[in-house]
Parts: C-alpha cells; structure tokens; sequence
C-alpha cells in the first residue's frame, strides 16, 4: 500500500492557487487518489481549504493563526513536518512557487528528505521515486532517483494540468500552532505592492508571455508588446537590452540573471536571442521570434519566425488578435 | 557586519553540454567553471553593502571539489572578499544541494556571520535551496527572491524588496539572517591584474568535508538528457503585415494549438 502524501497549499487571491490544484494532480498520479491529504495555513484556512474537496481529495489539515498569512516557509515547514510525521506521509509536494522552494529547502533539512525543486514530471516505479526537471536554464534535463526516508517535491509551474473539479467534501483537521519556537516568526513585512497580474512580476507562472527587445528602440515603444500582451492575456517580459537601458525596471528581465519561464507560448519581439535571454526562456514550450534581421540567432530556436518590421508587424498582430478573440 | 557569501562555480555559459558516457550526468571533462550568474552577483552585492558599512568584512565561502572551488574562491577575493573558507568535496561532480548547504553550514557556524549572502540559484542544477537549508541548519530567518538590499544602519534592520507571484513586497529584518538574491547586476566588478596576482598567494582555510548522515535523503542522477537540436523557425511568408498576422494566429491556433 502507497503511503499517503501530504500537498501544502498556497493562496493566490483568497482561494487555492493554480501551482497547489497541479501539485494535487502530480500527487493523484504517483500515490492514487484516496493516499493524497491536503495541508493549508493561514488566518483563516478553513474556507480556502474547501477547494481541495473540489479537486477530490478527502482530507486536509489546516493551521490557523493570523501570523501565517504571507507564507512564513519556516513556520510551515516545522507544521508540515509535524502533521505528515503524524500521518506517517512519506512524500510531501508543493507547487511552482517561491514559498514552494523556500518550504522544500526548510522542509528538506528539518525531515531529513531528498528534495527536488522545480520538477516537471514525477514517476513511482516500485518503491523508487524519480523526479524529472530542466537544469542549466533548459538547456538539459536531468532526472533524479530520490532516496531516503522521506521526500519533500516542489514543481515547476504547469507541471501538470489542475484536476477536473467537482463537488466534493474535505474533512479538515486542525494542526496546532503553539508549538513553534518563537524565532521561527520571522521580521516585519513592512506592504506588498500587488502588481497586476500580467505585469513582470507575474512572469514565471504566466502561460503566455510577449518579451521586446533592443529591436523596440525606445521606452515609449513598449506599449505595442504591452498591447499585444493585454489582447493575448499574457505577461510581458523584455531582455537584458531594455532593463539595462532602464526602458523596464529590471523585475521584467528574461535571462540567466532574469527570470526563467517556461510558458506554453513565448514571443520574442525584437530580441536577437544572445545565449544570456536564451537561457530564461528555452524551455518555452513554443517560440514565435519576431525581428528584422533574419540572421538573428533567435530564429534557430524558435518554432515560427516572421522577419519583418516590428512597428508594423505588431500592431497588425494585435489587432487579427483581438479579432481572433472576439475582443 | 560581517557578512558570509556562498559560491558555486558552475560551467560557463557558453559551454557546449555535453552527456557523460554513464547517460546520468554533464561530460565535466574539459568543461571550464568559472563564477557567474547570481553567485557572482551575490558577490557584488556583499562588497556593496561592505563599502557602504565601514568596518565590515566579507568572507566568501564555497563546498565543492578540486579544483573548480578553490578557483572560484580565488576570483571571489581578487574581486575584494577579505576571507575565503574551502569545504573540498570529493572530485567530479559537485554535491547534491542539500549535502552543500549541510557542508557550508558547517564551515560557516565557525566563523563570525551577521549576513549570510547566496544567489537565487546555481546555473547548472537551478535547485535555488541552499539558502533555506543554511537557515535552517544555522538557526536563523531566511529571505528570498530579495531585490533591493540596503543596510539601515539607523535602525540596525535590513530593507529589501521580495519579487513573488503576489508582487513586489516590502520588507525590513534584523540580523542575524540568510538572504537568497534575485537580484543580478548584469555588468559586476571585474578583477584587476593586482588584485588577481595576489589573490593567488592569498591563504584559504581548508575544512574537511564529512560524510552525510545515513539517515538524510539524497538523490542520485539517472539521468541526464539534451534536448533535440532545435531545427529552426519554420518562417511565415507574407506580402502585407496583416497577411503575417493572421497566418501566425492560424498556426498558433490550428498547429500549435497555444492560442488562448
């Protein structure tokens, strides 16, 4: 009999995120459905946690305090531990996020496990787990066989599709607090600038995403990737050109030292594709390269290329989009 | 402060990946690592933050083989670190995550550390735990994905911005802590040919790595593949830009099937 496994939820907006449904999903696939348990924390999980009934898991432990909202990894990590110890879990699995790394890092040393961050696919043959994920900024794939007694996942986002949801109960039960030592709450947050979904800060969970480059020529330029983002519902990304030359500030940056996104759909808008961007976005699942120059090296990696101008080719991309889509 | 920063050198980006004969991990054979990415930016970060807070002193610490470690802790103090801390780790390979922050916390929790600094992530394996794990292992509060950092001496706390999914969050914290960068400066410090040359006579303490507890999980590679050659874009013949347009729209909708 498989061992049940924990998945540790994450709110986005009030209500389960995206990456905790995948994570649900990956943890039906690899432990049958009746083995997954569900762990949510915050000020008031109770509500939230519902949505793991929806996504056909029977049973979920909740921790309530108000100190939990803004996902303290640490704080989680110790309750996580103590509620998958109690339940005898062997696997715990999170999802694409930064709490999801931060909690597996935590998780990992305090439990004693194997972890694996940023996984895209996972598999049970046996009693041997293996964890698929990209390394050298999907240049590479490496699979990993993860030994020990316990093991602590966290994906990458849209590892998986979110289960189909239906009606379904979720018997909560509630995880003590006190017993975390004082100095795992961690200092002030002092406010949280929401960005708008669809700005740079979204970038790594987006599915879509349209990056401009050099080839936009000025920061007033912008707004035609901006435009085609908003047609598409996509975030908008740039390349090292543009946030060095300050045209976007630099949370916006594809690249080794930017962002790495792997979106179902990726369009390089004026970038020529140095090894640098190249690096944030390969793992892309498809590559639309829009440029001028022909010779651009963004053209040997990409799926579709138009060589064109642009300021026109853009704005009439826009437009069949929007058309396309009924806006 | 004192302040503590992990490296890792990792195979220069333009390296050709190749697979190791065994299938499970990179051919490191005639591989050249050097310092990049987010380690080289974490290191100038601890020299900005140095500078701005006088008497201050920045050790820079990395676990890993010979004699990749021992190079990258060299072009760590031609660039201005003060000390520098070796865990050598067996040849080949560099240790799991896991194994390199139980190594690093070692060496660290015997030297003086207010701040312990690391990038987001390595270049190569992309696991972005180290930090967490140090935090863990050394007893203090860990920040990650941090943009931002300054030192408010006023008020002995930490200012940083953190980049998540919900946004861009403000944050203060005391030290002591361990701080995971996002940030990435695109052009750092280079070394100058002095400071290069004496970096080379400089003494880096040598810590022996110890064997990892049979009762922690470890992973083992199986594995290790490259993704088929991309062949190039299939490009979009057209007369008008609207023509361009709604042929890419088609194939986005009818071949590739990404259209929203």
């Amino acid at each position: 009999m498989t061992s049940p496994t924990l998945v540790v939820g994450e709110l986005h907006e009030g209500v389960l995120s995206d990456s905790t449904k995948e994570a649900v999903s990956v943890a039906q696939s690899v432990s049958g459905k009746e083995n997954v348990v569900g762990f949510l924390a915050g000020s008031s999980p109770r509500g939230p946690a519902a949505g793991f009934g929806r996504c056909g898991v029977a049973k979920a432990f909740v921790a309530e305090d108000p100190r939990l909202d803004g996902a303290v990894a640490a704080v989680v990590a110790h309750l996580v531990a103590s509620a998958a110890d109690s339940l005898g879990a062997e696997l715990v699995i999170v999802g694409g996020s930064v709490f999801g790394r931060d909690l597996v890092a935590r998780l990992g040393t305090r439990w004693n496990a194997a972890v694996a961050t940023g996984v895209t696919s996972l598999t049970r043959t046996g009693a041997t787990l293996e964890a698929r994920r990209p390394v050298f900024g999907g240049r590479a794939t490496e699979t990993r066989q993860l030994q020990g007694p316990h093991v602590a996942i966290a994906l990458r986002p849209h590892a998986s599709a979110a289960p189909p949801e239906s009606p379904g109960d979720v018997a909560l039960t509630a995880v003590p607090v006190d017993g975390v030592p004082a100095s795992f709450w961690v200092p002030k947050r002092l406010g949280t600038e929401v960005v708008a979904r669809g700005a740079g800060p979204g970038l790594t969970d987006a599915s879509i995403i349209v990056s401009g480059g050099r080839g936009v020529r000025a920061a007033e330029n912008f707004r035609l990737i901006d435009e085609l983002a908003a047609s598409l519902g996509a975030a908008v990304g740039a390349s090292r050109a543009v946030t060095d030359a300050g045209w976007r500030p630099e949370n916006y940056q594809v690249g080794q030292t930017g962002k790495q996104v792997s979106p179902q759909l990726y369009i390089a808008v004026g970038i020529s594709g140095a090894i640098q961007h190249l690096m944030g976005m390969i793992s892309s699942r498809v590559i639309v390269a829009i440029n001028s120059d022909a010779t651009a090296p963004i053209f040997k990696v990409a799926d579709y290329g138009i060589v064109g101008d642009l300021f026109q080719v853009v704005p009439a991309l826009t437009q069949e989009v929007k058309r396309a889509r009924g806006q | 402060m004192e302040i503590v920063v992990c490296v890792k050198p990792v195979p220069d980006a333009e390296t050709r990946l190749r697979v190791a004969p065994d299938g499970t991990t990179l051919d490191i054979e005639a591989v050249k690592f050097v310092l990049t990415g987010y380690d080289e930016s974490a290191v100038e970060q601890a020299l900005l933050l140095k500078e701005a807070t006088p008497g201050s002193k920045v050790h820079v610490v990395s676990a890993g083989p010979p004699p990749r470690a021992e190079e990258a802790l060299r072009a760590s103090l031609a660039l201005g670190c003060d000390l520098a801390t070796w865990v050598e780790t067996p040849p080949g390979v560099s240790p799991d995550p896991l194994s390199a922050a139980r190594a690093l916390a070692r060496a660290i929790s015997t030297i003086p550390h207010d701040l312990v600094l690391c990038g987001k992530n390595a270049g190569d394996d992309e696991a972005g735990v180290v930090a967490g794990a140090l935090a863990e292992l050394l007893g203090v509060p860990d920040h990650s994905a941090v943009l931002d950092l300054r030192w408010d001496a006023a008020s002995s706390r930490l200012r940083f911005q953190r980049s998540t999914e919900a946004g861009m969050e403000k944050w203060e914290a005391p030290l002591p802590c361990v701080v995971a960068l996002q940030q990435a400066w695109n052009d750092p410090r280079t070394a100058k040919l002095p400071a290069i040359l004496k970096s080379r006579r400089s003494p880096i303490a040598k810590v022996a790595s110890e064997p990892i507890a049979s009762t922690a999980g470890t992973t083992r590679p199986t594995k290790f593949e490259l993704p088929p050659p991309r062949t190039g874009a299939k490009l979009i013949e057209f007369k008008t830009p609207e023509e361009a347009a709604q042929k890419l729209v088609k194939v986005l909708k009818e071949e590739a099937k990404v259209f929203p």
